[in-house]
């Protein structure tokens, strides 16, 4: 792939990750500030998804994976103690 | 010939994946409740994931394409899990709080 059409993807992700840092200030709910932590951590695999296209190595992509499982175990305890008070109930 | 057709089909899905985050965001900051910021914000989990991480055909690495596959699967199986955890809390905390719109 061209590194030219990577570069302004990478770009691309930036700003985006700006907007998602606004919509994390912006919430008015802690639900909201989950939502919008879920959004950014989509963000940050995109963009380490993408530096290992640029740079031709596959570790990034471990890094990837570790953040998905990441947030999503962060995501699920956060709603589940915000729904019942605790991560079992 | 392949590597030409490989390189526009990766080109293809990352631009895909970027307009579907970028709506997914615009959706987020746009929409006042929390269902509604929820269901924007499953087009950039879910989809947009997907489709960045699925144009690493483009790069034509084995081992890099390997490794999104598994991030894919990863992806497939948890962000409707988390989704659907963000959702059931928003529904206790509005059940909790009485009345349709106590959950903003």
């Amino acid at each position: 792939m061209y590194n030219a059409i990577l570069f302004a993807a990478l770009v691309w992700v930036t700003l985006l990750l700006v907007g998602g840092g606004l919509a994390l200030v912006r919430a008015r709910d802690v639900l909201q500030r989950v939502i919008a932590f879920d959004s950014l951590a989509a963000l940050v695999i995109a963009l380490l998804a993408m530096l290992s296209y640029l740079r031709d190595v596959g570790y990034y992509l471990d890094a990837a994976v570790a953040l998905a499982l990441l947030s999503f175990t962060a995501t699920v305890a956060a709603a589940r103690y915000l729904a019942s008070g605790g991560p079992f109930g | 010939m392949i590597s030409a057709v490989l390189d526009v089909i990766g080109g293809v899905l990352l631009f895909l994946g970027l307009t579907l985050m970028t709506i997914s965001l615009y959706g987020i900051l746009r929409r006042p409740d929390t269902y509604g910021q929820l269901h924007a914000q499953g087009l950039a989990t879910g989809p947009g994931v997907i489709a960045v991480l699925a144009s690493s055909v483009g790069t034509e690495n084995a081992a890099i394409i390997t490794f999104a596959v598994l991030a894919i699967g990863f992806v497939v199986l948890t962000s409707p899990v988390s989704g659907h955890a963000i959702a059931r809390a928003a529904a206790h905390r509005r059940r909790a709080a009485g009345g349709r719109d106590a959950a903003r």
